[in-house]
């Protein structure tokens, strides 16, 4: 694919410098906080920067199966401490980690397992796609059903997932799909709608006597990437080129060089009428 | 001669014209909730963007691709233009608007855009009301040769706005403006 600079002026589109990572320049990262045990009850999360006692961010009473919005932070080093819903702030939390952010990086700090088993999981999250294509994975919070086949229109995106794991990425075509879990003991269903350049993350959930999906649009980007610019300014308001600059000062240089030629023969024929009047014959000084 | 090139050097030093509005009052309205990731719902298209910080207010055209892949361009100088293919304002992603710098003979809607900082507020009002709030993160000029596609183009997981426009030293010998001044914001969360 072509992406060439998006000129907002007239020209020819350029090839664009390749880069790495989601975001150029940028120092951010972006991290979302995820509860995912069924048997664990509400809790309050805080967001800490490494070493700072009071916390960025608290997501007050996360009940299972909630999924905060992703925060944008300074890449660096994190923790997260999941306490009891009300608990104080600084009584000892029920769970903590670290995490790293790096800078274009989107992560999910999910508490996974069941309740005598939890456990947070730090997910590394995508957010660029293949061109013209949608990304899905499947994160299994259902403890019900233990395992898990996960399909997509005819197409198997997870097959055999455990209780709190996560699948790997899927790389779809964009449409109106239909989600199917299929287990032992239950299905689901659900209708989903994937633009291309989008990335979702399906979860499946124990909902009131039957399986749940939720469907995460964690990123989407440009349905087309545009080819090139578009002209955006015709300079009238623009310092001129400095074409035009060069030609006023090739003028000044040539009055100055003609003011400073006449000088000069000016004070040379000066020195040359004193000299030969010093040099008169004897003859005619006597 | 000299005295002749030295006033035409001082008459190529054009003055700003102080004609644009200095700042212009916070729009009222409904603010809208950033996007939640869950089973996530269409918002409303963009239709009038304000930075009252820079003077500037505009209804917002819908831009597409030319026949050649390149970002259609408004056809009026005064107003701004959403590309279609871009996220909605508001919702995940980059959201994608254009506008001119400046005319043959004067400024355009996006006249003062370089001049945005850090923590300055754009608001975008949708088609149902609401408004959309982001907040300037940085406003970089590029060269054409080393622009950053990806960090213009590439998803998001939040809602973000790239406002671009023209920049830099202006080549009269093409007609175009050499750099691009993209302003970065992301949506305010409540």
């Amino acid at each position: 694919m072509l992406l060439a600079v998006p000129a907002l002026c007239l020209g020819a589109p350029l090839a664009a410098q390749a880069s790495t990572g989601a975001s150029s320049g940028s120092t951010d990262g972006w991290i979302r906080l995820a509860h995912l045990s069924p048997n664990t009850p509400a809790v309050d999360v805080y967001l800490y920067s490494f070493g700072d006692s009071s916390a960025l961010i608290v997501l007050r009473h996360v009940a299972y199966g909630d999924v905060s919005p992703y925060e944008r932070v300074s890449a660096g080093t994190y923790s997260v401490a999941m306490r009891t819903a009300g608990a104080a702030a600084t009584s000892s939390p029920v769970l903590s980690t670290s995490a790293q952010i790096e800078s274009g990086h989107a992560y999910t700090v999910a508490g996974l397992g069941p309740a005598g088993g939890l456990r947070l999981a730090i997910l590394a999250d995508q957010l660029t796609t293949p061109a013209g294509h949608a990304l899905v994975r499947v994160i299994q919070a259902s403890l019900r059903q233990h395992v898990v086949n996960v399909a997509l229109g005819g197409r198997t995106v997870a097959p055999d997932l455990a209780f709190a794991t996560v699948s790997a990425y899927l790389a779809v075509a964009p449409g109106t799909e239909i989600v199917r879990v299929t287990a032992a003991d239950g299905d689901a269903n659900k209708t989903v709608t994937l633009a291309a350049e989008t990335v979702h993350t399906f979860v499946v959930l124990d909902g009131t006597g039957r399986l749940e999906i939720v469907d995460l649009e964690d990123a989407a980007g440009n349905t087309s990437i545009p080819a090139s610019g578009v002209a955006t300014g015709l300079g009238g308001t623009a310092s001129p080129a400095p074409a035009t600059a060069v030609w006023w000062l090739a003028l000044v240089a040539a009055g100055a060089t003609l003011v400073l030629a006449g000088g000069t023969r000016a004070w040379l024929l000066r020195r040359w009428r004193v000299t030969r009047l010093t040099r008169l014959p004897r003859k005619v000084r006597a | 001669m000299a005295a002749v090139g030295v006033v035409g050097l001082l008459r190529t030093q054009r003055h700003t014209p102080a004609t644009l509005i200095a700042s212009l009052p916070v729009p009222a309205g409904q603010v809208a909730a950033p996007p939640r990731p869950a089973d996530s719902r269409p918002v409303a298209r963009p239709v009038w963007l304000t930075i009252p910080v820079i003077g500037v207010q505009t209804t917002l055209v819908r831009l597409g691709l030319t026949a050649g892949g390149a970002l259609q361009a408004p056809s009026d100088w005064s107003v701004a233009g959403w590309y279609t293919g871009s996220p909605r304002p508001g919702a995940i992603g980059p959201a994608v608007i254009a506008g001119h710098i400046d005319t043959r003979t004067g400024p355009a809607v996006f006249y003062r855009l370089a001049k945005l900082r850090r923590g300055d507020t754009v608001y975008i009002r949708r088609a149902d009301g609401t408004l959309v709030v982001f907040s300037v993160t940085k406003v970089e000029t590029y060269l054409k040769s080393t622009f950053p596609t990806q960090s213009v183009y590439d998803p998001t997981p939040d809602a973000e706005l790239r406002l671009i426009t023209c920049g830099g030293t202006f080549d009269a010998s093409t007609g175009s403006y050499l750099s691009n001044v993209i302003v970065y914001a992301v949506e305010q969360s409540r």
